[in-house]
């Protein structure tokens, strides 16, 4: 198993980052998988809070979970979201996206066994520098005995 | 908007979960997990015998809640969320809310909600709480 040290020395990791443009016909697309019609005043669906910071954090889903120590085949999963707006997101903007590991617990499951618990925080910039929503995410990953 | 601490949310039902929306999703954000797009593969993990629905799509189910009621998603200024039991495809599932604070920030008036989605005839997939500008 994944020596817990060495899990807990993430905490600090830099994503690589980068930009992300909300797209018009990506939003649609995303607004068709929720069940719901694009807002109709430009403003783009709340959910990018999410949406945009993963996919412009700078890592694809396998290096996410490489940078955790992780294999994906070991069923990690999506734990805990929580997406603050300061303003609403704008469909056809650029935003930059920045954030870190800024937390591991290593915990106990009855069923689970021993898994961790990494928190990202993740910010949006606008093109001013201005932060436009913030995202922490807490991701699941089993650890099994080697 | 008039709002007070103990209203009720209307509920935001989806029917049936669909998994042409989950593959959808998939290739959007290049999700190579398989357990969203190929029955078989959930079977092989021991995880069920249907597609599991992306916990992002079940968490906008929670915003379109909020936006339905207050005319735009664009009130929601905060969501807060836990990830419980999966959402299969096929299954009907319910978001519902409950205002549990109602205040005046900086000429702002601002509730905070508690939120879930439930499984009709299963188990909570998802609670958590919503901070929303009132229209």
């Amino acid at each position: 198993m994944i020596d817990e040290e060495q899990v807990k020395a993430l905490v600090g990791t830099v994503f690589p980052g980068g930009t992300i443009t909300i797209e018009a016909w990506e939003h649609r697309l995303m607004c068709d998988t929720l069940l719901v019609e694009p807002p109709a005043d430009g403003t783009a669906h709340p959910f990018y809070a999410y949406q945009a910071t993963r996919a412009g954090m700078g890592l694809d889903l396998d290096e996410m979970f490489a940078l955790c120590l992780a294999d994906p085949d070991d069923g990690g999963m999506f734990g805990e979201h929580e997406a603050e707006l300061d303003r609403p997101l704008r469909v056809g903007e650029t935003y930059a996206v920045r954030g870190s590991i800024t937390d591991v617990e290593r915990k106990q499951g009855r069923t689970a066994g021993t898994f961790d618990m990494i928190t990202f925080r993740l910010e949006l910039l606008d093109d001013r520098g201005r932060r436009v929503a913030t995202a922490r995410n807490k991701w699941i990953f089993p650890r099994r005995e080697s | 908007m008039d709002v007070a601490v103990g209203d009720e949310i209307p509920a935001w039902v989806v029917a049936a979960v669909s998994v042409e929306k989950m593959k959808i999703f998939s290739a959007l954000i290049r999700d190579p997990n398989p357990i969203h797009i190929d029955a078989a593969a959930v079977q092989r993990l021991g995880l069920g015998d249907r597609e599991i629905n992306q916990g992002p799509i079940s968490m906008g189910y929670l915003y379109n809640m909020l936006g339905d009621w207050l005319g735009g998603v664009h009130h929601v200024t905060r969501l807060s969320v836990r990830f419980g039991a999966n959402v299969y495809a096929g299954d009907e599932v319910v978001a519902t809310g409950t205002v549990t604070a109602v205040e005046d920030l900086g000429g702002r008036r601002v509730a905070t909600c508690d939120v879930r989605l439930e499984v009709v005839g299963g188990a909570t997939a998802m609670t958590g709480s919503a901070v929303v500008t009132l229209p």
